[in-house]
C-alpha cells in the first residue's frame, strides 16, 4: 500500500525534476515498483493539469474581490439591522388587520341590530302609536348613513397603515 | 433575496473605505493572501466542478466566507487549508444541488491545436478529465489536493473533513483506480 520512496517521487514530480534531474536511482525503482508506477502516472498527469489550470485561471483582482465582499457584508449587516423593524411592521400589520376585523364585526352586529329594531318598529300599529312611525322612518332613513359611516371609519383606520406598509421598503 | 438597486450599491460603496470589523483580516493582508492562493483555489474549483464560470462564482464566495469567518489561524498554511475546506464545502453544496442526470460542461478543455506538443498535452488533459470523471467526487478531490496542489495527508484531511488515518488508504485506492483508467485510455 505504501512504498518508502513514494514521497521522493512525488516531490521530484512536483518540483519538475522528474525524471532527468532527480536521484538517478528513482527512475529504475519506479519502473520496478507497482506502487511507484501508479504514483508516477497519476502525479505527473495531475501536476501538469494543475500547472495548466493555474495558467489559464483568469481570477479577478484582489481589490475587486475585496470590494465585492465589503459591499455584500454591508448589505447583509443592513439587512440584519432592518430585521427587527420588519418584524415590528409585521406585528403592526397583523394588529391592524385584527382591529379592522374586530371593528367590522362590531359594525356588522350594529347594522343587524338596527335592522331588527327597524323591523320591529315597522310591525307596530302606527295608528295607536303615532310617534313610532316617525321614529321608524328616521331609523330606516339613518341606516345607510350608519353603514357608510362605519365603512369610512374602517377606511380611515386601514388606509394609512396600508400606505405605510407599501412605502416602508423605500 | 431581492436585488440591490444602484443607489443602494452606491450608498454601500461609499462606506467601503472604512475599516471593516466584519472581516478577519485587513485589506493589505487580504491582497497578499489572495495573490498567493487565488489561482490554486480557482484551479481546484474549476477542475472539481468542471465548469470555469461556476468556478469564478465559487471563488468569490470562497473568499467571502473566508473573510467573514471568525477565529484566528496559527499559520499561513493553516489559513490556506481553511480556505480549501471552504472551497470543498462549496463544491459539495453545488454537487448536492446539481441534478444527477446533468451533463457537466468541460469548457476548460480547449480544441486541440495544430502544434504537436499542444495537441499532445490537450489529449492528455482530455484523457485525465475523462478518467477523473469516472472517479467518485471525493476521490477526485483527494487526488487533486495530493498531487496537483501538493497537500499533505493532514491538509487533505482538514480540507475534506476526514480523519488523517484514513487518508493513506483512500488515497492509495483512488490513485490505483485513476492509474488503471489512464493506462486503459493510453492503450
Amino acid at each position: 500500500m505504501e512504498c518508502l520512496r513514494e514521497q521522493e517521487i512525488v516531490d521530484a514530480i512536483a518540483s519538475g525534476r522528474w525524471p532527468h534531474a532527480c536521484d538517478p536511482s528513482l527512475a529504475p525503482h519506479a519502473a520496478a515498483c507497482a506502487i511507484c508506477r501508479d504514483v508516477v502516472i497519476v502525479a505527473s498527469a495531475l501536476r501538469d493539469d494543475g500547472v495548466d489550470a493555474c495558467h489559464e485561471a483568469r481570477v479577478p483582482s484582489a481589490g475587486l474581490v475585496w470590494w465585492r465582499a465589503t459591499i455584500r457584508a454591508r448589505a447583509e449587516a443592513s439587512r440584519v439591522a432592518e430585521r427587527p423593524l420588519t418584524v415590528a411592521q409585521g406585528i403592526a400589520g397583523a394588529c391592524a388587520v385584527g382591529v379592522a376585523c374586530g371593528l367590522a364585526g362590531v359594525a356588522w352586529q350594529s347594522v343587524q341590530r338596527f335592522q331588527r329594531i327597524g323591523e320591529i318598529v315597522a310591525t307596530l300599529d302606527t295608528s295607536k302609536l303615532p310617534f313610532t312611525s316617525t321614529s321608524a322612518s328616521i331609523l330606516q332613513g339613518a341606516l345607510p348613513f350608519v353603514i357608510a359611516l362605519g365603512g369610512l371609519g374602517a377606511c380611515l383606520l386601514i388606509a394609512p397603515i396600508a400606505v405605510y406598509l407599501v412605502l416602508s421598503d423605500d | 433575496m431581492r436585488d440591490m438597486t444602484f443607489s443602494e450599491i452606491e450608498r454601500l460603496g461609499a462606506a467601503v473605505g472604512e475599516p471593516d470589523e466584519a472581516f478577519q483580516m485587513d485589506e493589505d493582508a487580504f491582497r497578499l493572501f489572495y495573490d498567493r492562493t487565488a489561482r490554486p483555489v480557482w484551479a481546484y474549483l474549476s477542475r472539481m466542478t468542471r465548469d470555469a464560470r461556476l468556478a469564478d462564482d465559487l471563488l468569490q464566495e470562497t473568499y467571502y466566507r473566508f473573510l467573514r469567518a471568525g477565529g484566528t489561524h496559527e499559520s499561513d498554511a493553516h489559513r490556506r487549508n481553511y480556505l480549501f475546506r471552504i472551497a470543498t464545502n462549496l463544491v459539495y453544496d453545488h454537487r448536492r444541488r446539481q441534478r444527477p442526470d446533468r451533463v457537466e460542461m468541460t469548457d476548460h478543455l480547449e480544441t486541440p491545436s495544430v502544434d504537436a506538443n499542444v495537441a499532445e498535452r490537450t489529449a492528455r488533459r482530455l484523457d485525465l478529465a475523462r478518467a477523473m470523471g469516472q472517479l467518485k467526487p471525493r476521490e477526485r478531490d483527494m487526488l487533486w489536493l495530493a498531487y496537483a496542489n501538493g497537500s499533505s495527508h493532514q491538509e487533505i484531511a482538514d480540507a475534506l473533513g476526514l480523519k488523517r488515518a484514513s487518508i493513506k488508504l483512500l488515497l492509495f485506492r483512488a490513485r490505483r483506480r485513476l492509474a488503471n483508467l489512464l493506462r486503459a485510455q493510453g492503450g
